[in-house]
């Protein structure tokens, strides 16, 4: 098995670096065998289409360089030399002997330098991608015309994009969204993981610069004894780790109990049972955790109820608690299993829906053909229902543990204005027990503007993350699986 | 035969138990939501006083809360990222499900690292994004939030692209189909129930988002929030105790039809999910 995910990844890289060598090969020999027009076309752009006559495209290639040309001279140049500094011209006020005022200089913002910059290298880099396969696709139409083969007209060119090229006219916009809303940020914050970009820099009032590994040794202990965000990581990972194991294998036990229970044919009105539990999920996580929140406050409705029945009492007469109430969601350890068992309520009839739909496909054959051979409704379960269903839900697990790393909403809406701290060290670093590293990675940046410890908090998720979703790539992305049954 | 009859019986109980216990904080909503106190009511479950008055005055708006208006807001930014969420995680699953071409693969693998990063760690440089073009606080910026990166959930609607079979586009091929009419004239009326999935999941996202919404739209202006922001405000330390059965009045409200979309997308969702998967 090992051996097998190492060759399939070695594979994945080499076909990778294959397809690079291929691309740039494909452009050493346009270069090297094009005519004067293909070579031309390493400067003018349009020049390969223009001596074919495909002058529409000559001239939307021509407008396409010259509006880059103008976007670098006009725009790059202001920002991308600052960016080995990130800034030195600090913002002051200063006396404008002309109008007689006091006015801003011309200072520089550390963070626009960085976010232009960035932009900037990014269409830098789509277009030198485009400057290559025009040149490449100069050298394919001279080749065309030198064995006299049909050359598109524009009109035919964009019916391919219909067609052949269809994907392209699909892709482009969305791949377009997410480079601008998914893989520019995550860049970003890659690179301000690396700066000393917080409270104590911000622009446009304070410059940042960077600072190398600075802030990844900080959260490893390093920074000497102020810093207490080495001890506060291993924390707040410690009870991530916990949390994403029990909340996952809690929901997805009880959803498979639940399904089984529901759809047993002793239940009446399966229907309805199942609609009740799919309510709870229905109603939006804001509204129904915010109410439980409240339901268990220390003043709150469940309280009242544990004091009049005399549990309070009791917890209080064997040492579980100090208070005159108990701490739901307020103390150490009872907050943590409260958090788990209200996941429970939250997460079940989610899983019980999943596994539903599983049971309801059950190879009815092979279940049939067993009771036929004399099997009890007990044996079939064991050896037909439930690997089956491990079969089909098993790669979820691993999907929900990472969701669950990540599972923000029931963490922040149960304990946010309502869990205050009392370790010191973790107070110092803005985190709570009870925090996850995104509920953390959050009020650092919302509250404490501490966007350089956040970034870096953010690197260590994704690898968390990754490893986990390694681990069981081969079986969760059906690549290989997916022709087999179309 | 009487102890199955019991056994039945206690069956249904056990299962009616947990139910019970599934929906009593529900139904705290509900009841509270009819009580005619404004805070809390810590001392008893049922409300001591019953009223409707807390529904009328949601839709008499003040300083604080502003329910038409959220409704309003969160409706139209709903609608527009439906819209163009549905349409580019279509697009994006046919592309990769049913066409071939050399970069799928390397683009399907880059997808899958792209949706390893928390969300939460792109958003807060896309707020700063956004800040430069002066679209936080702005609605248009919220819809480009959700429905700008959707193209990274196609998995769902790919599998379900996935189990069509592929002898059906071929012969269309051969018959002279262009990729675009395959799309539009035979994958999309084939795909009816993954289609209602999507749109209505997309629908769903803004009415049961939070966080994002916060980030976006922080300066603090009541008429601009999105329905959650604004009932999770109501439930501020200083708001709580005038504002508390308002939020469950809202909260009831913004529940109903909510609720009856997502039965019927769970209903989708498994026939779409589960019946692909079931055939791989």
């Amino acid at each position: 098995m090992a051996s097998k995910k190492k060759k399939s990844a070695g594979q994945a890289i080499g076909g990778f670096f294959k397809a690079i060598g291929g691309f740039f090969a494909e452009f050493g020999k346009a270069v090297a065998k094009g005519d004067f027009f293909t070579k031309l076309s390493l400067i003018w752009m349009g020049a390969g289409y223009a001596r074919r006559k495909q002058y529409i495209k000559a001239i939307i290639m021509t407008v396409l360089e010259a509006a880059v040309i103008w976007f670098t001279v006009a725009f790059s140049t202001r920002y991308v030399p600052k960016f080995g500094t990130l800034g030195t011209v600090k913002a002051e006020m200063i006396f404008d002997p002309v109008t007689m005022k006091n006015i801003m200089n011309d200072y520089d913002h550390s963070f626009k330098i960085l976010l232009y910059s960035l932009i900037c290298f990014v269409v830098w880099f789509t277009f030198f991608i485009i400057w290559i396969k025009n040149v490449t696709n100069a050298y394919k139409l001279q080749l065309k015309a030198q064995n006299g083969e049909h050359i598109n007209t524009f009109i035919e060119d964009v019916k391919t994009y219909k067609d052949e090229k269809f994907h392209i006219t699909l892709l482009t916009l969305p791949v377009l969204g997410i480079v601008i809303f998914t893989v520019i940020p995550i860049l970003l914050l890659i690179l301000v993981a690396f700066t000393n970009y917080d409270q104590n820099h911000m622009p446009p009032t304070e410059l940042f610069t960077w600072v190398g590994f600075d802030n990844f040794a900080r959260l490893f202990g390093g920074g000497g004894l102020s810093s207490t965000f080495g001890y506060t990581f291993v924390r707040v990972l410690g009870w991530t780790l916990v949390w994403a194991f029990f909340s996952t294998l809690t929901t997805y036990i009880g959803g498979i109990l639940l399904s089984l229970l529901i759809n047993n044919r002793r239940t009446k009105l399966p229907k309805l049972w199942r609609t009740l539990f799919v309510v709870t999920i229905a109603v939006p996580q804001f509204v129904s955790l915010l109410l439980v929140r409240n339901f268990f406050a220390n003043g709150g409705i469940v309280n009242t109820f544990c004091e009049a029945i005399g549990l309070t009492g009791w917890l209080n007469d064997i040492g579980l608690i100090s208070t005159s109430y108990i701490p739901f969601l307020s103390a150490p350890g009872w907050a943590h299993v409260m958090i788990i068992i209200i996941n429970i309520w939250i997460g079940v009839p989610y899983q019980m829906l999943i596994a539903t739909g599983v049971l309801m496909n059950l190879p009815a054959d092979q279940i049939e053909s067993a009771r036929i051979d004399g099997a009890k409704p007990r044996q079939i379960f064991a050896k037909i229902t439930m690997p089956y269903m491990l079969f089909i839900t098993g790669p979820t697990l691993v999907t929900d543990f990472v969701k669950n790393i990540n599972n923000f909403n029931v963490i922040y809406l149960l304990t946010e204005g309502v869990y205050t701290t009392t370790n010191q060290a973790l107070a110092n670093s803005q985190a709570k027990e009870v925090d996850l590293l995104v509920t953390w990675l959050f009020r650092l940046t919302q509250d404490y503007y501490n966007y350089k410890m956040a970034s870096v908090i953010g690197i260590m998720v994704f690898i968390i993350c990754s490893v986990f979703t390694l681990v069981a790539f081969n079986r969760m992305i059906k690549g290989d699986r997916e022709e087999t049954f179309q | 035969m009487k102890s199955k009859g019991l056994k039945t019986f206690f069956h249904n109980l056990l299962l009616a138990v947990l139910a019970f216990i599934w929906i009593i904080p529900i139904a705290w909503l509900l009841f509270t939501s009819f009580s005619s106190y404004d805070g809390i009511n810590t001392s008893s479950f049922f409300p001591k006083e019953w009223s409707i008055k807390h529904y009328v005055q949601l839709f008499q708006p003040d300083t604080v809360a502003q329910f038409p208006r959220w409704f309003l807001n969160t409706f139209v930014i709903a609608c527009f990222s439906c819209v163009i969420s549905t349409m580019f995680t279509l697009m994006v699953a046919y592309a990769t499900s049913v066409m071939r071409f050399k970069m799928r693969k390397p683009l399907m693998n880059v997808a899958v690292i792209l949706n390893l990063f928390p969300g939460m760690l792109s958003m807060i440089a896309v707020y700063f994004v956004l800040k430069m073009f002066n679209l936080t606080n702005n609605h248009l910026g919220l819809i480009l939030v959700y429905s700008a990166s959707s193209g990274l959930g196609y998995l769902i609607a790919k599998g379900f692209f996935d189990t069509v079979p592929r002898a059906l586009c071929e012969a269309a091929k051969i018959d002279g189909c262009s990729e675009s009419k395959i799309f539009f004239k035979m994958i999309i009326p084939l795909s009816r129930p993954i289609i209602v999935y999507t749109v209505i999941s997309s629908f769903l996202a803004p009415w049961m988002d939070f966080v994002y919404a916060k980030i976006i739209l922080n300066a603090g202006i009541s008429s601009q929030y999105t329905v959650s922001i604004g009932l999770y405000r109501m439930l501020d330390k200083s708001l709580i105790n005038s504002y508390f059965t308002l939020f469950c009045a809202g909260g009831i409200l913004i529940s109903i039809p909510i609720s009856i979309l997502f039965m019927l997308m769970q209903k989708f969702y498994v026939e779409g999910v589960t019946g692909g998967a079931v055939k791989g």
